[in-house]
């Protein structure tokens, strides 16, 4: 495939992850492995694209749950190391430690995007009392374009510059630096699975850790099979505590029924 | 004033449709996702007020603060839709009331559902196969994101049936069905601990002519992944007691990273 076309290709790509992952997930999302597969077909090397976003999705794990707090942009991670690990045959080590802060940057971006849109919204609620109406829904698709900038700007820049730099950065970095990385690579998931015990009942389910924990570690059970017993186990609580919340509910007195105008 | 027209099947679809591929678009700090549901209403809200100064005055309720996970949005302006095609803009203040107030039940279970369980039970499995390079993964959880689009389609017409009423019957069984799903969230967290937190020492004790790995001779001897269990049990800690940001966190292991690299402490994980 030609640079130029490829180069086109990536960009869109971070634009359609802006306008997928702001809506809520509609194909791809945001998420490591499914944007690294298509960057990896675009590049012509899913293999590479697949091994960097599997370890970019790994690291990834319930910090993209929590909207607020500054998390780097995965997405957006993956798109440069796969570029970076394809083209400059980076490891991946070092193509994910080029690609997260870049993440982290683009944090900032994020902000002022949805500063300027602050103006767009204003903008649109102006025209509505003007009765432009057709111009107010305009100004709303002037604001989904700025969105998608905080992806595009990053990675256009990154295709520009990144391959140079990332050259003469494997040029001059020492053994133990590499090496300190990928021992980071290995250890960065754990930020993840320490976001997702904060995030879900972990004092309540505890036995539900320890049971997947002792599966995994002791009995060297694949992760599909653990997550079928996990949701054996779910389907069973749920059945349970639904059975008993309609006792609960057939037993004392029921006035769900009145409800308001807006029933039907 | 002009009695509110309703809509036809196809504009109602139109109408969900706009929310479904922009809501969370034009995102701003001051009313949040306002700006989508204002675009998302804009077209119906036209049909149902044919005279200007309602129109201006329903549309104004829409450029109100809002935000709420996308997909139980769906809900929500599914449950205003109907209540404005049946009253129009008498329906005003109880259009607001009823954003405002199932705003964040919602979101809660919204945001655990979508945005923390599904990617976490996907995300594990599909990164799993991604690192040894299999797609299949990946192409499975995009053909959920594919199939979600009906999810959403429903939840609308949930919304515009059911109303307020949905939220009092179903939120019981809603909150059960999360907490149900977060045990096996965990179960799956559980196995990521011990399969995808890699913590290695290849240091060695040399007494003599004995040599024992503290690795496989001592770590590995009292718990398989010991290590990994540590880091994850002092990051749960950073968290939450210390209220540590995840970016903080991030650095401070690359940085133990670099350094257990250039003493010797910390090794590269060998493959099994």
């Amino acid at each position: 495939m030609p640079i130029v076309l490829q180069n086109i290709l990536i960009i869109l790509l971070a634009a359609e992850m802006a306008w997928d992952t702001g809506s809520g997930g509609q194909i791809f999302n945001n998420w490591p492995v499914t944007i690294g597969l298509v960057m990896g077909i675009i590049m012509g090397d899913t293999q590479t694209a697949l091994i960097v976003a599997g370890t970019l999705q790994l690291m990834s794990l319930g910090v993209a749950g929590i909207g607020g707090s500054s998390v780097p942009e995965y997405g957006l991670a993956t798109i440069v190391s796969v570029y970076l690990a394809i083209s400059t045959g980076a490891n991946t080590g070092t193509a994910v430690a080029v690609g997260l802060p870049v993440g982290m940057l683009t944090l900032q971006l994020d902000v002022i995007v949805k500063f300027i849109n602050n103006f767009f919204a204003h903008l649109s609620q102006r025209y509505l009392h003007e009765k432009k109406f057709e111009k107010m829904q305009w100004s709303f698709i002037a604001s989904v374009l700025v969105w998608t900038l905080k992806y595009v700007i990053p990675v256009a820049v990154v295709i520009t510059f990144g391959p140079s730099i990332v050259k003469v950065i494997l040029k001059v970095i020492p053994q133990w630096f590499t090496d300190g990385l990928t021992i980071a690579g290995g250890m960065l998931p754990v930020v993840g699975v320490g976001m997702l015990m904060r995030f879900m009942p972990t004092k309540k389910y505890l036995t539900f850790l320890i049971v997947g924990f002792v599966f995994s570690a002791y009995l060297q059970l694949p992760i599909l099979g653990i997550a079928l017993l996990g949701a054996a186990a779910a389907y069973f609580l749920y059945q349970t505590r639904v059975k008993n919340l309609s006792q609960v509910q057939t037993a004392g007195t029921s006035n769900t029924n009145q409800g308001d105008d807006y029933d039907e | 004033m002009s009695e509110p027209r309703k809509l036809t099947e196809k504009e109602k679809k139109a109408m969900y449709r706009r929310w479904i591929f922009t809501a969370g678009l034009g995102y701003n700090y001051e009313t949040q996702q306002a700006p989508s549901v204002a675009f998302s209403m804009a077209k119906a809200l036209r049909k149902i007020y044919p005279n200007d100064d309602d129109y201006i005055k329903a549309m104004d309720n829409h450029y109100k603060y809002f935000n709420i996970t996308p997909q139980m949005g769906n809900v929500i302006l599914g449950a205003t839709l109907a209540m404005e095609e049946k009253d129009g803009i008498k329906a005003y203040d109880a259009v607001q009331n009823l954003k405002t107030s199932l705003m964040g039940p919602l979101s809660g279970v919204g945001d655990s559902v979508f945005w923390i369980l599904f990617p976490t039970i996907m995300g594990s499995i599909a990164g799993y196969m991604a690192l040894q390079g299999n797609p299949i993964g990946a192409i499975i959880w995009i053909a959920m994101y594919v199939a979600l689009y009906f999810v959403k389609m429903w939840l609308f017409k949930l919304g515009y049936t059911s109303g307020v009423r949905l939220i009092t019957t179903l939120g019981e069984r809603i909150n059960i069905f999360t907490d149900a799903v977060s045990a096996m969230g965990l179960m799956v967290v559980g196995t990521l601990i011990a399969t995808v937190v890699k913590v290695y020492t290849p240091l060695t004790f040399i007494t003599g002519k004995v040599k024992l790995s503290v690795q496989t001779g001592i770590f590995d001897k009292i718990m398989p992944g010991l290590l990994p269990v540590g880091l994850a049990i002092l990051v749960y800690w950073l968290l939450g007691k210390k209220s540590w940001s995840p970016s903080k966190i991030i650095l401070l292991i690359i940085v133990i990273s670099l350094a257990g690299a250039a003493t010797g402490i910390l090794g590269i994980t060998p493959t099994k």
